[in-house]
C-alpha cells in the first residue's frame, strides 16, 4: 500500500505540473508574442457586439477600424482593448457600443455560459487577470475548467505553430444581405420585460464597461459611448429607462453619441436588432461624414444625442 | 455524479481512505461502507429511485431465500415466477408503459380507432435494466441451484448495487461476484496499478475520444436532412466510435474502480471493432448481456442444439429482447433485427465460431482477407448503428436513403472548424493504432508490451493525462446511463 500511495502520489503531482506547464508557458508566450494590429492610419477603434459589428463599414469611415464581434460581452471586450491599445498607440479614440441588450442579464450567459465561454475564453485566457479567472470559475465552476483545458490546447497549438497574430480574427464588419420579414408587431412574448425591473440588469457588464473606460481613460484615450441604429420594434428597447438610468447613474462622464432613431427603413435592417449591408452602407456613409466634420472633437454632448433626423419606421 | 467529474474523484478518494486504512480490520465493514457509498452515489442521481432500488433488491433476496427453503418444486417456482414478474413488472412500467400504450393508440388510430391513451409522466429510473438484470441472474441461480440463497443482506445488496457497475453494467453474476462480496480482500499492489492504468484509458476514451466523436455526430445526426451522403457516412463512423468509447470506456473505468477495492469484474468488451463476423462481434461487444441473453434466454430456449427453425427463432428472439432491452423504441428492435439478419447466415451455416481468437493473434499486421473481413464487419455495425442512433424509424431510413444516392461519392461537407475536426480524425487514428496494438490483452494499455522500455511507457501514460487535460470538452452524459 505504501509503495501503491508513493506512485500514485508521484504520478498525481508530475501530472499537475505537466498540465500547468502545458497551460502557463504556451499562454505565457501568447501573451508576449501576440500581435494585435490596427493600420498605421486608423486612429479610432470600435469595440462592441453584432448591432456595431454589422451597422460600421470601415471600408468606408476611413480612420475607423471596426473591432465588434458578434456575442461579445463587456468582459471580452475588455480583454481585446487592452491589447490593441497597448499595441496600437497611433488609436486616440475609443468608440464603445453601448446598446440597450447589454444590460440585459442575457449578458451574463455571453461571459460565463459554457457555448460562450468555450468560444470566447480560449481565444483570451492568456490575456486575461487572476480576477477575471475568478469571476469565471465562481459563475461557472462546473465547465470553467473545460474552458481552461480548451484554451491550453488553443495556446499550445498557437505556440506550436508560432501563430501569434490576431488581427482580423477578434472581430471586424460583418455583412449581411438581404432582410428577415419583419412582423408589423413585436411579437409579445420576445418582449424581454424583465429587462425593466433591478434584478435583470448584468452587473458584471456594466462592471466591465467600466473597466473599459478607465483602463482607455488611464491609456489617455478619447472614449466615447455609442448608440447604432436599432429598428423601433426591437424587443430590448423596452428596457429604454432602465438603461437611461444606467447610463446616468455610471457613465455620465462619458459622451454618448446615440443613433438608436437613425433614419431608416425597414429594408435597411437584417432583423431588428442588425442592420443589413445596405442600412450599413447609408449609416457608414453618415457616420464617415459626421467624423469628418469634427463630430468626435465637439466638447458638446447634448448636440451629439441628438440625431440630425427622424426616424422613419413605415415602408 | 459521472465517472468523469471532479466530484467523483473526491468521492472515489474518500471511499478508497476508509475503506484500506480506516474498516481493513473487518470485512463486513467494508461491505457496508461499500453498501453506504452505493446507495450515496446512486442518490447523487435521483435519490427518490433509491426506494425503488432497495425495494428491488429486498424482493430478489427475500425470493432468493423463500426458493432455497422451498419444500415443493412448485412453491419454488411460484416463488421465482413472483420476483421475475414484480421485477420486469417495474421495468414495464418505468420503460415501457409509455411506450406500449403510444403503440396501442397508433395501431388503433392505423384502423380509424381514435384513443388518448393515460401515459405515465415519470423519468426513467437510472441504471434500472441494469440492476433488474443482476437481481434476475441470482434469482434464477438460486432456482437453477446454481448458488445458495444468500443469507447476509448487506453481501446481496452490495452484489446488487456496487457503484462501479450500478448504473451501466457490467451486468454481473451472483455465482462470479458473491464469492468475491463474501471473501476478505487484500490489497494487491499490481492489481491497484492495474486498475489506475484501466481508469486511465477509460477516461481517454470517454473524455476524450466519445464527447469529441459526440458533438460532430450529434451535429450530423441532428441535420441530416441537409448533408450529402458522404457526410452522413462520416457521422455513423463518428457515432460508432462514440458509442464504443463512451461505454467501453466506462466499462474500462468501472472494471478499473472495482479493481481498486480488490474486485474482479466481468469484462465487457473486447476489442468488437476489429471483428472479423457478425458472430465475432457479438462474442466482443457488451460481453455481460450477451452472455446474460445467452445463459437466460437463449439457451432454455433450445439455444442452438435444435433444428434449424428454432435456432432461426431463437436467434430472432434474443436479438429482438436485446434490441428492446436498449430502450423502447422501434429503432432498437429494428436493430435488435437487423443484428440477427447479419448474424443468421453464419449460424446457419456454423461459421459463427469460426474466429474465436482476436484477429492476427501474434502478428503484428492482419492478413488482407482479415483486413477485408474487418472492414465488412465494421461496416455492417456503422449501417445498424444508424437505427441506434436515430430519433426515430423515419429518420434512419431517411439517412439511408441519403447515403445511398449520388451524394455519397462527393466531397464530405461539415461547418466546423477544419484544424479541429483533424485533430479529432487524428487522436482517433492514433486510439485505433493503440487499440490494435494492445488487443491480445484485457484492455489495449494493459502491459504497453510494444513500447520496451519504462520510460517510454510512463511517457505514453503522461501524454495521456496531457491530452485528456487538452481535449476534455464538454462534460456528455455517458449513452448506457438512459438503458
Amino acid at each position: 500500500m505504501h509503495r501503491f500511495l508513493i506512485k500514485t502520489i508521484s504520478f498525481v503531482l508530475m501530472s499537475c505540473l505537466l498540465i500547468l506547464a502545458i497551460a502557463l508557458i504556451p499562454g505565457y508566450m501568447v501573451n508576449k508574442f501576440s500581435k494585435f494590429s490596427v493600420k498605421k492610419d486608423n486612429t479610432i477603434a470600435l469595440f462592441g457586439h453584432s448591432h456595431s459589428e454589422c451597422a460600421y463599414n470601415d471600408t468606408l469611415i476611413p480612420k475607423l477600424t471596426n473591432l465588434s464581434h458578434s456575442a461579445e460581452s463587456y468582459f471580452y471586450t475588455f480583454q481585446k482593448v487592452k491589447k490593441y491599445l497597448s499595441q496600437n498607440p497611433q488609436i486616440t479614440t475609443v468608440l464603445i457600443e453601448f446598446s440597450n441588450n447589454q444590460i440585459d442579464t442575457k449578458m451574463d450567459d455571453w461571459t460565463w455560459g459554457y457555448t460562450y465561454m468555450s468560444n470566447m475564453f480560449p481565444q483570451y485566457a492568456s490575456f486575461m487577470s487572476l480576477a477575471d479567472f475568478e469571476l469565471l470559475a465562481k459563475h461557472n465552476s462546473k465547465y470553467f475548467m473545460n474552458c481552461v483545458g480548451i484554451a491550453a490546447r488553443t495556446n499550445f497549438i498557437k505556440a506550436l505553430s508560432f501563430n501569434y497574430d490576431y488581427t482580423g480574427k477578434t472581430g471586424g464588419y460583418f455583412k449581411i444581405e438581404g432582410s428577415r420579414p419583419l412582423p408589423s408587431n413585436n411579437p409579445a412574448g420576445k418582449i424581454i420585460k424583465a429587462a425593466s425591473n433591478k434584478s435583470a440588469i448584468s452587473t458584471t457588464n456594466i462592471q466591465y464597461l467600466r473597466k473599459i473606460i478607465d483602463y482607455c481613460n488611464g491609456m489617455h484615450k478619447s472614449v466615447f459611448l455609442i448608440r447604432s441604429p436599432q429598428h423601433p420594434l426591437y424587443e430590448y428597447r423596452n428596457n429604454e429607462a432602465e438603461f437611461s438610468r444606467i447610463r446616468e447613474r455610471y457613465f455620465s462622464d462619458i459622451k454618448f453619441l446615440d443613433f438608436n432613431n437613425f433614419p431608416l427603413k425597414n429594408d435597411d435592417f437584417a432583423d431588428f436588432g442588425h442592420l443589413n449591408f445596405k442600412g450599413a452602407l447609408k449609416f457608414s456613409a453618415y457616420i464617415n461624414q459626421r467624423i469628418m466634420n469634427g463630430m468626435l472633437n465637439t466638447v458638446n454632448t447634448a448636440s451629439l444625442s441628438q440625431p440630425d433626423n427622424k426616424t422613419v419606421s413605415g415602408n | 455524479m459521472l465517472f468523469n467529474s471532479f466530484g467523483f474523484g473526491i468521492f472515489l478518494i474518500v471511499v478508497f481512505v476508509l475503506y484500506w486504512f480506516v474498516l481493513n480490520r473487518k470485512l463486513q465493514q467494508q461491505n457496508l461502507l461499500l453498501l453506504t457509498a452505493s446507495y450515496f452515489f446512486y442518490a447523487c442521481w435521483d435519490w427518490r429511485f433509491l426506494l425503488l432500488l432497495i425495494f428491488s433488491t429486498l424482493l430478489d433476496y427475500f425470493t432468493g431465500l423463500k426458493m432455497y427453503q422451498a419444500k415443493t418444486h412448485s412453491l419454488k417456482t411460484f416463488w421465482l415466477w413472483l420476483s421475475i414478474s414484480v421485477n420486469l413488472g417495474f421495468l414495464g412500467v418505468f420503460k415501457y408503459y409509455n411506450f406500449f400504450a403510444a403503440s396501442l393508440a397508433g395501431l388503433c388510430a392505423s384502423i380509424g380507432i381514435h384513443l388518448s391513451p393515460f401515459t405515465l409522466n415519470v423519468i426513467l429510473p437510472v441504471g434500472i435494466s441494469f440492476y433488474t438484470f443482476h437481481g434476475l441472474s441470482y434469482v434464477i441461480d438460486v432456482y437453477k441451484n446454481r448458488i445458495k440463497a444468500e443469507r447476509n443482506f448487506i453481501d446481496y445488496s452490495l452484489f446488487v448495487s456496487f457503484f462501479p457497475l450500478l448504473v451501466a453494467g457490467p451486468i454481473e453474476r451472483a455465482t462470479h461476484l458473491l464469492p468475491q462480496v463474501k471473501t476478505k480482500r487484500e490489497f494487491n499492489y499490481q492489481e491497484a496499478i492495474n486498475g489506475l492504468r484501466q481508469i486511465l484509458w477509460g477516461l481517454f476514451k470517454k473524455a476524450v475520444i466519445a464527447d469529441q466523436c459526440a458533438d460532430y455526430a450529434n451535429m450530423i445526426f441532428a441535420n441530416s436532412s441537409h448533408y450529402p451522403g458522404s457526410t452522413l457516412v462520416l457521422g455513423a463512423i463518428f457515432f460508432a466510435f462514440q458509442i464504443y468509447c463512451d461505454f467501453s470506456g466506462y466499462s474500462d473505468m468501472a472494471l478499473g474502480i472495482a479493481k481498486l477495492f480488490g474486485f474482479e469484474l466481468l469484462r465487457n468488451f473486447a476489442f468488437p471493432y476489429f471483428s472479423r463476423d457478425m458472430a465475432e462481434f457479438w462474442r466482443r461487444w457488451h460481453i455481460s448481456l450477451s452472455s446474460w441473453f445467452r445463459d437466460y434466454l437463449y439457451i432454455p430456449l433450445g439455444g442452438s442444439k435444435t433444428g434449424t427453425w428454432l435456432k432461426v427463432r431463437n436467434t430472432l428472439i434474443i436479438f429482438l429482447v436485446s434490441g428492446f432491452w436498449h430502450g423502447a423504441n422501434w429503432t432498437f428492435i429494428i436493430w435488435g433485427l437487423l443484428n440477427a439478419l447479419f448474424i443468421l447466415p453464419s449460424i446457419l451455416l456454423k461459421t459463427n465460431r469460426n474466429h474465436l481468437e482476436i484477429a492476427a493473434k501474434g502478428k503484428a499486421m492482419p492478413t488482407f482477407t482479415e483486413f477485408m473481413q474487418m472492414g465488412a464487419t465494421f461496416l455492417q455495425v456503422i449501417f445498424t448503428w444508424i437505427f441506434f442512433r436515430a430519433d426515430s424509424v423515419t429518420q434512419a431510413f431517411k439517412y439511408i436513403g441519403r447515403i445511398f444516392s449520388r451524394s455519397l461519392f462527393s466531397i464530405p461537407q461539415l461547418d466546423v472548424n477544419k484544424a479541429q475536426l483533424l485533430e479529432v480524425i487524428i487522436l482517433i487514428l492514433c486510439f485505433i493504432i493503440v487499440e490494435w496494438q494492445g488487443r491480445e490483452n484485457q484492455y489495449a494499455i494493459e502491459k504497453l508490451s510494444w513500447l520496451r522500455k519504462r520510460g517510454y511507457r510512463l511517457t505514453f501514460y503522461y501524454t495521456l493525462v496531457v491530452v485528456i487535460f487538452l481535449f476534455t470538452g464538454k462534460e456528455q452524459q455517458f449513452i448506457y446511463f438512459q438503458f
